[in-house]
């Protein structure tokens, strides 16, 4: 039995899914966000630069040469250069650092000197670069030809309303991405649950079939499932079909057989002489091959699991019928569970899993022989076990000894020859338990008689469904050679 | 005794028939359903003998209509099949009791015997009325203990009598249960015969186990001990 194990080991195709979409967006939208996070601070930073090189411009353009030596008008076009704490400050130097000039809101502030970090530009050339953590600075040579010397143009700003900016972008992405994270993962869960609704659908139908509430899986389904499902109740149908039509030819073959024997039977039995013995002897013979060969055949399980048929009720119908017949005897059946209420919650659901026509044979057979047997009384009772159902059927009779239980149960050996039947009966009841993977056995009633246990696989009614995953079926490897 | 044979095997019926008439029946043999219902209806048996699977209206069917329709008379359901299907349906419907095929034609007749027995209320197939006491399955009578000597018709004359106790038998309803059709019918015969029955049970005249009903014929007036 594969079923527990394929519980454990594979995942249901929801969840498949479901991990699988979830690795996937999580991918998607966690490089979609890397990936704008990366270009928006590259944005950034490219437009800090060039902000900072139309602030060095600026000043380029602010300064004077006054007796070979360099002034800055004290207006500047950057009105921040001149607000002393404005987070934007400039110097200008030599190529030897020697500060030139430094911008008004350069004075009096931690920032005194062009950052040190940053490496002396060529003439000609803008270097950019963070050199604290909270600063970015440019610095720019120029060669003033007038003056034959380079001179270099520090801008330095601090960062913190650029950080700003990213910071609230990265905000906004992630709370974008997280939406569309969200709205995807719902999507996809209505998607993955409106997609595998068929299959669930085929599922719970199954189940019911197996509970015997359905008798086919429908076919309401999508194109995928349509041929499977197609091709599933044609399966049902056929096979409910063929044990109709094998039960049906069984019953149609004894009746042919049986008519002629019975006629045959009567006519040779008052004949004389050697040879009406003979036939006499060959008839009964035959007699009792047809019937031991059609009640084998007759039993066949079936390929579907069959729906739980409640044990009590059915006993109880067939210890009604059998009544009347035995009204003579005035045998005292008590099927309990039946009437008692105290015993009613536990006993009356106990159901087998076997097909009524079955059930009813070895039933019949099993009561019909308590109440030939009886005296006064039939008991009748069901109890659960591990994997199933024990039916207990017991008389007040004399009992099978228990040296000869073995040969009564070997199909068709017989106790007592007096009785005409009673091999054949308990042959059929035989052959049914062996079908069904069952456990037929004899033992001694409190009653006084025999009490045969007629154990078969089953469980309550109600769900159906075993409490126990391994579900132990009453001699389990006789499955393979059931179904002669 | 009257029976109804409904059995669609020709071979069958007619060695049931034999075998029946040979003991003594009245036997009527229809060899499908619907003539089945039709006996049923339009006379009066002391049982029934029916196939389950006959032509035109089966066997379980047939018992039911008769069942609908208060005809109560008893039924033995004949049936080739082992599967419990057919005897739990044939008894649900009404049978009072079923036989398998292939059987014995004793067995048919115990069986037939029980049954008309069973619904005349005893028990046991020795009735005991008063000092009379009727062996039905050894067809002896004996009066407190002392056999009896009857001819075959005499003892099915009395039997008839003593399972319908209490209840005026008319002698055109003793006629149509002891006599088959094609026989001579003179009502005077059952005069004669229950006289001599009377003599042979009660020769000294104070038992009067039969006693006549002005206008409506004979009753078996002993009280059963059962």
């Amino acid at each position: 039995m594969a079923k527990p194990r394929a519980r454990l080991g594979a995942p249901s195709l929801q969840s498949r899914l479901l991990v699988l979409t979830a690795l996937v967006l999580g991918t998607c939208l966690g490089a979609v966000g890397w990936v704008l996070d990366r270009s928006f601070k590259a944005t950034v930073r490219a437009a800090a630069e060039q902000q900072m090189r139309a602030t060095a411009h600026g000043i380029l353009g602010a300064a004077d040469e006054r007796d070979e030596a360099l002034a800055f008008a004290a207006a500047l076009a950057e009105p921040r250069l001149s607000q002393p704490h404005s987070g934007l400050y400039a110097f200008v130097t030599d190529t030897a650092r020697a500060v030139l000039w430094r911008s008004p809101s350069a004075v009096a502030t931690g920032v005194s000197a062009p950052p040190s970090l940053l490496r002396q530009p060529a003439p000609g050339e803008a270097v950019f670069a963070k050199v604290s953590a909270s600063r970015f600075a440019l610095g720019y040579t120029v060669v003033w030809e007038t003056l034959g010397a380079a001179l270099t143009i520090w801008v330095v700003t601090d960062w913190g309303p650029y950080r700003g900016r990213i910071v609230s972008f990265r905000r906004n992405i992630a709370i974008g991405l997280a939406g569309a994270a969200l709205f995807f993962a719902l999507v996809l869960l209505t998607a993955v649950r409106w997609g595998l609704a068929p299959v669930r659908r085929m599922v719970a139908r199954i189940r019911g079939l197996e509970a015997g509430e359905t008798t086919t899986i429908g076919t309401d389904y999508p194109p995928e499932l349509a041929g499977l499902a197609a091709n599933l109740n044609r399966f049902i149908a056929h096979e409910r079909d063929s044990r109709e039509r094998y039960r049906r030819a069984t019953d149609d073959l004894a009746h042919s057989l049986k008519t002629p024997l019975t006629v045959v039977k009567n006519a040779v039995r008052e004949l004389p002489g050697e040879d009406a013995r003979v036939v006499r002897q060959e008839v009964a013979r035959m007699e009792e091959t047809v019937a031991r060969q059609l009640a084998r055949a007759a039993v066949a399980r079936p390929a579907l699991p069959c729906a739980p048929l409640p044990v009590l009720p059915l006993a109880a119908r067939l210890a009604r019928a059998l009544q009347r017949a035995y009204v003579d005897k005035g045998v005292a059946v008590e099927v309990v569970g039946e009437t008692t209420p105290e015993s009613a919650d536990s006993q009356q659901n106990l159901a087998v899993r076997v097909d009524e026509p079955d059930m009813l044979d070895a039933l019949g057979n099993l009561i019909e022989n308590a109440f030939k047997y009886s005296r006064s009384r039939v008991r009748i009772r069901a109890l659960a076990t591990a994997g199933g159902v024990d039916t207990v059927v017991e008389d007040d009779g004399d009992g099978i000894p228990p040296p000869l239980r073995a040969a009564v149960l070997r199909r068709g050996g017989r106790a007592d020859t007096t009785k005409a039947g009673q091999g054949i009966g308990l042959a059929v009841v035989a052959e049914i338990t062996a079908t069904y993977g069952g456990r037929l056995a004899i033992a001694s009633s409190d009653l006084g008689g025999a009490a045969l246990h007629l154990e078969l696989p089953g469980g309550r009614t109600p769900a159906a469904k075993p409490s126990r995953a391994s579900g132990r079926t009453p001699g389990g490897p006789r499955h393979a050679q059931g179904g002669v | 005794m009257r029976l109804l044979i409904v059995e669609d095997e020709p071979l069958l019926v007619a060695q049931i028939d034999k075998f029946l008439r040979d003991r003594g029946f009245v036997v009527d043999m229809a060899t499908d359903g619907e003539e089945g219902l039709y006996f049923a209806r339009e006379h009066s048996f002391d049982a029934a003998v029916i196939d389950i699977g006959l032509p035109r209206l089966d066997g379980i069917a047939l018992i039911k209509t008769m069942r609908d329709e208060d005809i109560t008379l008893p039924a033995l359901i004949l049936t080739a099949r082992s599967g419990w299907r057919d005897k739990v349906l044939g008894l649900e419907a009404g049978a009072d009791d079923y036989l398998t095929k292939p059987f014995h034609m004793e067995e048919l007749l115990a069986r037939i015997q029980a049954l008309i027995r069973r619904s005349a209320g005893y028990a046991s197939p020795v009735l005991e009325c008063g000092p009379i006491r009727l062996d039905t399955s050894r067809k002896e009578v004996r009066v407190r203990g002392a056999p009896v000597a009857l001819t075959a018709f005499e003892y099915r004359m009395l039997e008839y009598l003593a399972l319908h106790p209490g209840q005026a038998v008319s002698k055109a309803e003793l006629t149509d249960h002891l006599y088959a059709q094609d026989q001579d019918r003179d009502s005077n015969v059952i005069e004669v015969f229950v006289g001599r029955l009377r003599r042979k049970l009660d020769p000294g005249g104070r038992l009067n186990p039969i006693h006549t009903v002005r206008g409506q014929g004979y009753r078996f007036a002993l009280d059963r001990a059962s």
